[in-house]
């Protein structure tokens, strides 16, 4: 992709592009928009860690969204603790508890580990709804506190929270970026591709599979606080369902798995289309959006497996030769 | 007041929907065990078996029993068709394009049949099977009870064809060793077809008989579809004896945990077991590996 | 003190033995050869000295340690590293990629894996193909990165295993030339080989295993005249007619 300096040149670019983007976007919903961008974009790097990378297939991480939804939340309400700490607890408790499911769930080979994971989330999802002081199914409305960074709420505008999504989108494109070039990465590529001779050249596997599970849940777990923050309400229909699993690893999966930009790229695309056919065709509650969704995945899964990104490098592979 | 007739009320009940748990769940353990390939839209196959027998009803004032073979063939179709379009392609794919293929077959289906059928509720109104019989202080549904009799009749002719006949043994020696199988002749590409079809077939029966009983609504496939994985998982991978006991069993434990505890705690219930199942056993009861 | 050695391993499948209480040591700086038919048990025996999977009896000693029952990472860190019989190269991933996936064992640094990779890169012949995907090498280079790799993690003791089937013979040439240098750095090597212009040549010693057992460790050229080598290999038929004259 040309010299290193080519491309400082457009991250540069794209970075002051980025930041002037709601002073030119006042209104709410192109910013709300940006947003859910940074936002899925955050998700699908997180999930990346360990499906794209790591090659472990989960299909439950909307666990760690909800936990880090609920935690913040919880400790806001009932301890007045500020969201930005409330967070870092999230992270930690979902690290906590991708250690505990981990281990059982790594002995498990590909369908049965993906199954385990939609079990786990669901059993989660369960669990929540009847747990009363957590709100059970009326889930918790955020209290309205005076609007401020501490507080992490804002009211007159959308700006701050922009700011904040696009700052946790870098937080993860920079960790991802640190992978791909480390130890981490190297290992992670080699368990995805032969867990046996990666075994073999000295990597302990297991190890190696919770380093990238714990990463991924903590990524995740923080995008479920600032949700929490931004929409001021949440249940267990909201931050613990199926699909908030599958959006993520789709948008990887469009981007390109196992790559720097794959899920970035991934997210710009899929969620302007997303929201788009929802606005257009969706109203009315029939989810025709979700027609295309479907039609979208399959096609994507069975035409392009490796992602945009790995079309794009099969057309240069085609021009240099 | 638990009374010792409704506790057997209970397990009966529970007995005769393990029957349909379990063909459904044999239905898809067909293409497990055939191709290592878990079908994320067998939920929506069920459901699409359903709505057939529906409108077969609605518009041609078609019995549900009689147009069970219609459905069986259609959802064979549905299959074979499946085989062709998408799952041939993503033999060699990665693993998780497979998953994510059948996975957005299952979100287009039910989308779509929500958008064509709305997400209302339907219901066949006094097909031929309606009623109950009483045993004691006991109440059968005789659609249940006639649902759970060609289930298991279905189970013992699939048992039958596959270990006792030459395409049975063909289907076997293809999802034992792919290779092989075709050094000696047998077509793998036609036998995965077969084992989609006849793995869809078996949700068309499933899903006629239902609609004699049960409501009908796009998303109705979902919540079966989790109870098969799961019975697949606990009866062991490729076993079909497996699937049919695991989804019996799994049928008395959704119904006794949704009797003694809170119903809305059984699903969670029954991914519980598949937990366990997998950390535990993993090979499941029948299980090959 | 030999730099390994394996005493009575024994490993049983179900009903089937086997590897039946071999005896073996390789001493540091040899070249050792272990041939046998088919269904011998050399790989299994690879297989449990290196931990793919457990012994079901017997010792395995490394630099006077024991460590019988290490799975495969805990034993390629002490110091064995091995090559598979069918090769298992990261094929979505660059050759340098690979061969610094092994260097990475011994060093957290990936300037210092990078730096060790490009340097096995070169001692193995691979410089030319330093970007291309393993997985579009000819049989030859796969086999060739198989034995970069594992040559890559800093081994004392390099196991390989049928490293030259399926080779024309410019390749197994190349391939020899490779364990001489290998050798020649200073790691001990133990290969399985069918391939007997191979083994003969390069090997100090040759352990011939027949139906799980040992049943000969010599010199070379001693070990082709064993009457109990022959008869494994060629069946009662030949050893007769050889008595014969």
């Amino acid at each position: 992709m040309g010299t290193d300096k080519n491309r400082y040149i457009w991250l540069g670019i794209g970075a002051v592009i980025f930041l002037l983007y709601p002073l030119i976007f006042t209104l709410p919903f192109p910013r709300h928009l940006m947003i859910m961008i940074f936002l899925y974009a955050t998700l699908g790097l997180a999930w990346n860690m360990i499906g794209g990378y790591a090659g472990q297939i989960s299909l439950g991480h909307t666990l760690f969204f909800g936990i880090g939804a609920y935690t913040s939340t919880l400790l806001l309400m009932k301890l007045w603790v500020s969201p930005w700490v409330g967070m870092l607890a999230g992270g930690a408790i979902s690290i906590g508890v991708s250690l505990i499911i981990g281990y059982p769930c790594f002995k498990l080979a590909g369908h049965y580990f993906a199954i385990a994971t939609i079990a786990i989330a669901e059993i989660a999802q369960v669990w929540m709804l009847n747990w009363d002081w957590a709100g059970a199914a009326v889930g918790l409305t955020l209290p309205l506190l005076p609007e401020s960074l501490i507080n992490l709420e804002f009211h007159s505008s959308k700006a701050p929270y922009y700011y904040i999504a696009f700052g946790l989108l870098i937080l993860a494109l920079l960790a991802t970026f640190w992978i791909d070039r480390s130890k981490l990465g190297y290992y992670f590529k080699a368990i995805k591709g032969d867990l046996e001779a990666a075994r073999s050249l000295g990597i302990h596997v297991t190890k190696y599979k919770f380093y990238a599970l714990a990463l991924s849940a903590f990524f995740t777990s923080i995008c479920g606080s600032f949700y929490a923050q931004y929409v001021l309400f949440i249940d267990p229909d909201s931050v613990f369902p199926l699909m908030l699993s599958i959006i993520p690893c789709l948008i990887a999966t469009l981007g390109g798995v196992g790559t720097i930009w794959g899920p970035v790229i991934g997210s710009f695309i899929l969620i302007p289309i997303s929201e788009f056919t929802r606005i257009y065709l969706g109203g009315g509650g029939k989810g025709t959006d979700l027609i295309l969704y479907g039609l979208l995945i399959i096609i994507i899964s069975v035409y392009q497996p490796f992602g945009l990104i790995g079309l794009i490098r099969r057309l240069r592979k085609k021009e240099a030769a | 007041m638990l009374t010792s007739e409704i506790i057997w009320q209970t397990i009966l009940s529970g007995l005769l929907m393990g029957c349909i748990y379990a063909l459904v769940a044999i239905g898809l353990c067909l293409i497990w065990g055939l191709m290592e390939i878990v079908n994320f839209a067998h939920g929506e196959f069920l459901m699409l078996a359903m709505f057939t027998s529906f409108w077969g009803f609605s518009l041609f004032h078609l019995d549900p029993l009689l147009s069970l073979p219609f459905c069986m063939i259609v959802l064979f179709l549905i299959g074979v068709a499946t085989y062709y379009i998408i799952i041939k392609k993503i033999i060699k794919a990665p693993f998780l394009a497979q998953i994510l293929s059948t996975f957005g077959l299952g979100i287009f289906l039910r989308y779509l049949a929500q958008f064509m059928f709305s997400p209302d509720f339907r219901t066949i109104k006094n097909p031929i099977l309606s009623g109950n019989v009483y045993l004691g202080g006991i109440s059968i549904g005789i659609p249940q009870l006639v649902a759970s009799l060609v289930c298991i009749a279905t189970f013992i002719f699939l048992y039958w064809f596959i270990n006792r006949t030459e395409v049975g043994f063909a289907l076997l020696a293809t999802s034992e060793d792919r290779e092989a199988a075709s050094l000696m002749g047998i077509n793998s590409d036609k036998m995965f077809a077969l084992g989609w079809g006849m793995g869809a077939a078996c949700l068309g029966v499933a899903g006629a008989l239902m609609s004699n009983f049960y409501y009908i609504f796009p998303e109705v496939g979902f919540n079966f579809a989790l109870i098969a994985y799961v019975a697949v998982a606990l009866g062991g991978f490729g076993s079909i004896v497996g699937s049919f006991v695991a989804g019996i069993i799994i049928g008395q434990v959704e119904f006794v945990s949704g009797l003694l505890l809170a119903p809305s705690f059984k699903y969670a219930f029954v991914f519980l077991i598949y937990l366990l199942v997998v950390f535990i056993r993993p090979q499941g009861l029948w299980g090959r590996y | 003190m030999a730099l390994l050695e394996v005493k009575e391993l024994t490993k049983n499948f179900g009903g089937l033995m086997a590897n039946d209480h071999i005896d073996l040591q390789v001493n540091e700086g040899e070249i050792v050869g272990l041939i046998g038919p088919n269904g011998a048990g050399k790989t299994t025996l690879f297989n449990c000295i290196a931990g793919f999977y457990p012994a079901s009896g017997g010792k395995v000693f490394f630099k006077g340690e024991d460590i019988t029952g290490l799975l495969s990472n805990e034993v390629c860190l002490k110091g064995i590293a091995r090559t598979f019989q069918i090769v298992r190269v990261f094929k979505d991933l660059p050759v340098l990629d690979n061969i610094m996936v092994g260097a990475f064992n011994r060093t957290h640094s990936a300037a210092h894996a990078r730096k060790k990779a490009l340097e096995v890169l070169e001692f193995c012949g691979l410089m030319g193909k330093k970007n291309m995907l393993a997985g579009g090498l000819t049989i030859a280079n796969k086999k060739r990165l198989e034995v970069a790799k594992a040559f890559a993690t800093g081994p004392t003791l390099l196991m390989l295993d049928e490293a030259m089937a399926g080779l024309n013979q410019t390749e197994t040439a190349e391939a020899v030339e490779l364990v001489k240098k290998i050798r020649k750095s200073g790691v001990t090597v133990l290969l399985v080989e069918h391939v007997m212009e191979v083994v003969m040549p390069i090997s100090n010693r040759v352990v011939v295993l027949d139906y799980g057992r040992k049943i000969a460790e010599d010199a070379p050229e001693r070990v082709i005249n064993n009457d109990e080598v022959i008869k494994a290999y060629l069946g009662d038929k030949y050893h007769a007619s050889r008595r014969a004259h």
